[in-house]
C-alpha cells in the first residue's frame, strides 16, 4: 500500500510539503510537533479499527467513538470497583469489547448487510445513540477521571520541556498498525479477510466462510477500540457524549487516507493531530481546534469528486 | 451531416483500457449495429456517449456541438437516448410513472400533458394495465417498458444496449417490430448492441466490431462477418 | 367517495389542531408545542430522505436557526416574527453552501458531514463569546406574543402545517418523480434528464431551512438558547425515530410517528431522567431491523394483500 501512495505525485508533493512544515514547526513551537503526534496516536488508535470494518465488512461504523468510550467506561469501573490499575484491566476490557462487538453484529448489523446502506447508517447510528444514553443512564454525564500519578511524567530536551505519556497513544497505534498489518498480510485467517473485502461473492465461491470472517473482524475491530478506550481514560476525563467527535474524526481520517488504505491513516492522523496542536498552541483560541476535521473532511470530499467527473 | 461524431475516444479504468482510441459516425435516421465479444467495450461506449461516465481522452460532438463533458442529464434533454443492458426500473415508482420520468424531465412537459404522453407510448408498445407496479411485470413487459423510457426522453439518437436478451423468439420479434416502427416514423438513428446475430443482421444497415475497446472493423453485415479478424475475436472471446 | 370522506376527517382533524387551546390546559398545549416541534423536524427529514440522501443534520440546523432568531433580535433589534423567517434564511443559506460543498458525493459522505453541522457549528458559537453569548448562551428579554400560551401555540402549529404542506407538494408534484428516481437509482434518473446535483442541493436547502425555523421558533418561545440544549442529539434522534416508527417516504408516516412517540416521550422523561433518550434508539434499532417500511408502509401492504387476495 505504501508502494501504491509513493507513485502518485500529488502525494509525493504534499508528502515533502508536510515534511517542511513539520520541520519548520520544530524549530518555531517544538511542543506542537510533539503534542501533535501524541494526538496522532490517539486518532490513528481509533481510526485504524474503522478502517478495518469500512474494508472488510463495508460498513461505516458510526458507533466507532462510542465503543471507544464504552470500554473506557467499563475500565473506570473495574479500576473503582476492584482497585485494579487500568493496564491490568487491558485484558478483561479488550475480552468484554471482543464480545460485545460480537453479540451486536450478530444481533443487529449482520441483519442489514443485505439493506440498502441508508438502512445500515441509520442502524449504526442507531447504536451510538443507545450507547451513549445507555452509559447516561448507568453513569449519569457527569464527567470521570481516574488519577495515575505517571500521567504526568515529562522529559526536557533543549530548552523544551513536555510531557511524555501521550506517547503511549503512538505505541499503541503503530502496535495496532503492525498487528494488522501482519494479520491481514501473513496469516491465512487475514488473508482470507481481505479476499472478503474485495469480493465478497466471489470469496464465498472459493469456500470461504463470509460470514464468519465478518463477525470475528468486526468484532477484532471492536476489541481494538477496547484497547484505545482503556489508554483514553488513562490520561482523559470521560463523558458519555465523548466518542461522538472521534466517531467522525475516525471517519474523515479513513477518507483522507483513501478508503481502506491503513498506513494512510497514520500520516493522516499526523496532519490532522499537528494541526489540531497548532490552533491550541494558541492561548484563548484553542476551542477552535476542533473544527480542523471539518475543514479537512471537506476537502477531501471536493477533492474526490472533482476526481470521479474524469 | 453526421448526428453524433466520436473522436479518438479513450476510456481506461485504472490500468484497463475499456474503450481505446475509438473513431465513429452516426447519420440521421442510420441504424448501426455494434457488435463485439464479452468485455468488447461497447456497453462502455454507450456509456461515454450518454454521459454516465467521462472519457479519458478524445470528444464526442452531437449535432456538431462538443458534448465530451456535458453532464449526463443534459445530453438527455438535447436527444441522446438509452437503454439499460441491467434494468433497473425505478422500483417506489409504477410502470407509467417509470415512462413519465423521460417527458417530465427530459422533454419538460408538465405532469397531466407527460401522463397522456406516456399513455400514448403504452398503447404504441402495446403494454397495458399502465398502472402495475414494477413488480408485476413480465420481462417483455420490463423490455418494452426500458425502451418506452428512452423514447420518451424524446431522443434524436437512441441506444439499444442488448434489449433482447433473455426473450424467445416471439418477443424478438415484436421488439424488432417495434424498433423498425420507431425509427421511421420519428427519423431516428439507432445503435444496437446485440449478440443475437439474425437482429443485427435484420435491424440494421452496416455494423461496427469492437475488440478489446478498438475498432477492428466496419460495413454492411454480411461483409464484416468474414472478416478474419471479426472471427479471430469471436473465436478467441469464446475459447 | 373515500376521496370525499377524506378531506372531511382532514378538516375535523385541523379543526381540532387549531382549537386545541380552547379544550385543553396549560400542560398539554406545551407538550403539543414540543411534538409540532418535532413534527417540523420528523417531515423535513423525511422529505431530503426521499432522494436516498440520510442527513444527520436536524440537531444542528435546528441550533443554527435557534440562534440566528435570537441573535437577529438582540443583535439587530429585529422583531420576532422576522427572525424567525431569518432563522429559516440563515439554515437556508448553510445548507445550500454545505450541500453545493458535499453533494456531489453522497450517502455515507453526505450523512457524516451532516452529523459534524451540529459539532461545528457549537464550537463555533462557543468560542465566538463577544457575538454569541459564549458557553452560558443567550437570553432573550421577552417571549415572543409577551408569553401568550395560545398565539405561540398557533405560531407553532403554522410552521407545521407549512412543513405538511410542503411534504405533500414534493408529493403530489413532479418533485415525487424526480426524488424517487433519484433514490431508487441515479444513473437512471441522470438519463431521464434530471438534474441530479440542482434537485439535491435545493431539497436540502429548503428542508433545512423549515429546520431552522423551528429552531427559531422553540427559540423565541421558550426565551433563551445555549450550545448544549439548542443543538442536543434530541433534535436527531426523535425525529429519526418518529418518522421511522410511523412509515418512511411519505407525509402521513411521520406525522403518526410523531404524535405517538411525542406523547410517549413525556411519560419518558418523568420515568427516566436520565438517558430517556435510550428508548429511542432502540426504537431505531428494532425497526430497521424488524419493519424497515413503518407502520403506515404495514398497513399500505396489509390492504393491497387484502385487495389482490
Amino acid at each position: 500500500m505504501a508502494e501504491r501512495i509513493l507513485k502518485r505525485p500529488l502525494y509525493i508533493i504534499v508528502g515533502l510539503l508536510s515534511a517542511a512544515v513539520i520541520v519548520l514547526l520544530l524549530f518555531w513551537k517544538p511542543t506542537v510537533v510533539v503534542y501533535g503526534v501524541q494526538r496522532a496516536g490517539l486518532y490513528a488508535g481509533i481510526a485504524l479499527p474503522m478502517a478495518l470494518i469500512l474494508g472488510i465488512v463495508h460498513i461505516v461504523n458510526l458507533a466507532h467513538g462510542e465503543f471507544m468510550i464504552t470500554a473506557a467506561y467499563i475500565t473506570y469501573f473495574l479500576c473503582n470497583s476492584f482497585g485494579m490499575s487500568p493496564f491490568a484491566a487491558l485484558v478483561p476490557v479488550v475480552i468484554v469489547m471482543f464480545l460485545l462487538g460480537m453479540l451486536i453484529f450478530k444481533f443487529t448489523i449482520k441483519h442489514t448487510l443485505k439493506a440498502p446502506e441508508l438502512n445500515q447508517l441509520i442502524l449504526t447510528f442507531g447504536l451510538a445513540m443507545v450507547l451513549t444514553q445507555g452509559l447516561n443512564l448507568i453513569a449519569t454525564s457527569q464527567p470521570r477521571k481516574i488519577s495515575l500519578d505517571f500521567v504526568t511524567s515529562s522529559a526536557t530536551v533543549g530548552e523544551t520541556t513536555f510531557g511524555t505519556y501521550g506517547f503511549i497513544y503512538d505505541l499503541a497505534a503503530v502496535l495496532i498498525l503492525a498487528g494488522l498489518l501482519f494479520f491481514l498480510r501473513k496469516t491465512k485467517f487475514g488473508k482470507a479477510a481481505v479476499a472478503v473485502g474485495q469480493n465478497p461473492r466471489g470469496a464465498r465461491i472459493i469456500g470461504i466462510d463470509v460470514n464468519k470472517i465478518y463477525i470475528l473482524v468486526f468484532s477484532l475491530a471492536i476489541a481494538l477500540t477496547g484497547i484505545m478506550g482503556v489508554l483514553f481514560l488513562t490520561s482523559q476525563s470521560i463523558f458519555p457524549l465523548a466518542g461522538g467527535s472521534y466517531t467522525m474524526k475516525s471517519f474523515c481520517l479513513v477518507a483522507m487516507a483513501g478508503m481502506g488504505s491503513l498506513p494512510g491513516i497514520v500520516f493522516a492522523s499526523i496532519g490532522l493531530g499537528i494541526a489540531e496542536s497548532f490552533i491550541m498552541s494558541f492561548q484563548g483560541y484553542g476551542g477552535w481546534s476542533n473544527i480542523v476535521f471539518f475543514a479537512l473532511i471537506i476537502i477531501v470530499i471536493l477533492i474526490k469528486s472533482f476526481k470521479g467527473k474524469r | 451531416m453526421s448526428k453524433l461524431v466520436v473522436k479518438s475516444l479513450t476510456r481506461r479504468f485504472g490500468g484497463l483500457v475499456a474503450v481505446d482510441n475509438l473513431d465513429f459516425e452516426l447519420g440521421n435516421g442510420e441504424i448501426v449495429g455494434i457488435i463485439g465479444p464479452n468485455g468488447a467495450g461497447k456497453t462502455t461506449l454507450i456509456n461515454l456517449i450518454s454521459g454516465i461516465c467521462m472519457p479519458t481522452s478524445g470528444s464526442i460532438l452531437f449535432d456538431d456541438k462538443d458534448i465530451t463533458l456535458t453532464p449526463a442529464h443534459i445530453r438527455s434533454r438535447m436527444g441522446i437516448g438509452r437503454t439499460f443492458q441491467l434494468i433497473h426500473p425505478l422500483e417506489n415508482l409504477s410502470l407509467i410513472e417509470n415512462i413519465m420520468t423521460g417527458f417530465l424531465f427530459s422533454q419538460g412537459e408538465n405532469k397531466k400533458k407527460a401522463r397522456l404522453r406516456a399513455e400514448d407510448l403504452c398503447a404504441l408498445m402495446n403494454l397495458t394495465d399502465t398502472g402495475r407496479e414494477i413488480s408485476q411485470l413480465n420481462i417483455l413487459e420490463m423490455k418494452k417498458m426500458e425502451i418506452a423510457h428512452a423514447l420518451a426522453t424524446g431522443p434524436s439518437i437512441l441506444f439499444l444496449d442488448e434489449v433482447m436478451a433473455g426473450l424467445n423468439s416471439d418477443e424478438t420479434k415484436e421488439i424488432i417490430k417495434i424498433a423498425k416502427k420507431i425509427a421511421s416514423s420519428h427519423n431516428m438513428a439507432i445503435g444496437v448492441v446485440e449478440h443475437v446475430m439474425g437482429v443485427i443482421k435484420e435491424l440494421t444497415e452496416r455494423v461496427i466490431v469492437l475488440d478489446s475497446g478498438k475498432l477492428i472493423a466496419k460495413g454492411v453485415y454480411e461483409e464484416v462477418s468474414k472478416d478474419p479478424k471479426v472471427i479471430t475475436a469471436y473465436l478467441g472471446g469464446a475459447a | 367517495m373515500i376521496k370525499y370522506w377524506k378531506y372531511i376527517l382532514i378538516a375535523i382533524i385541523l379543526l381540532l389542531g387549531v382549537l386545541f387551546p380552547f379544550y385543553a390546559g396549560a400542560y398539554q398545549q406545551s407538550i403539543a408545542r414540543t411534538v409540532l416541534i418535532y413534527l417540523v423536524l420528523a417531515i423535513s427529514w423525511d422529505m431530503l430522505l426521499r432522494s436516498g440522501q440520510l442527513s444527520f443534520g436536524m440537531a444542528g440546523l435546528f441550533g443554527i436557526g435557534s440562534y440566528a432568531s435570537v441573535l437577529l433580535l438582540l443583535r439587530l433589534g429585529a422583531s420576532p416574527m422576522l427572525s424567525i423567517l431569518g432563522a429559516g434564511l440563515v439554515a437556508f443559506v448553510v445548507a445550500a453552501l454545505l450541500g453545493i460543498l458535499v453533494l456531489r458525493l453522497r450517502a455515507m459522505y453526505f450523512a457524516i458531514t451532516t452529523l459534524a453541522i451540529g459539532e461545528i457549528f457549537r464550537i463555533i458559537i462557543r468560542n465566538w463569546s463577544s457575538f454569541t453569548g459564549g458557553p452560558e448562551g443567550a437570553i432573550l428579554p421577552n417571549i415572543i406574543f409577551d408569553g401568550d400560551p395560545v398565539l405561540s401555540y398557533w405560531l407553532v402549529l403554522g410552521l407545521a402545517l407549512l412543513a405538511i404542506v410542503l411534504s405533500v407538494i414534493f408529493q403530489k408534484t413532479r418533485i415525487y418523480f424526480a426524488l424517487t428516481a433519484i433514490r431508487n437509482n441515479e444513473v437512471v434518473a441522470k438519463s431521464s434528464g434530471i438534474n441530479i446535483f440542482k434537485y439535491l442541493v435545493i431539497v436540502f436547502a429548503i428542508t433545512s431551512a423549515l429546520q431552522g425555523m423551528a429552531g427559531g421558533v422553540f427559540a423565541q418561545t421558550y426565551g433563551f438558547v445555549t450550545p448544549e440544549s439548542s443543538f442536543s442529539a434530541d433534535y436527531i434522534l426523535l425525529p429519526i425515530a418518529m418518522a421511522l416508527l410511523g412509515g418512511i417516504y411519505g407525509t402521513l408516516g411521520p406525522i403518526i410517528g410523531t404524535v405517538l412517540l411525542g406523547v410517549l416521550a413525556e411519560y419518558l422523561k418523568l420515568y427516566i431522567p436520565y438517558g430517556h433518550l435510550i428508548v429511542y434508539g432502540i426504537i431505531i434499532i428494532c425497526i430497521i431491523m424488524f419493519m424497515p417500511q413503518g407502520i403506515v408502509g404495514v398497513v399500505r401492504s396489509k390492504i393491497i394483500r387484502r385487495e389482490v387476495g
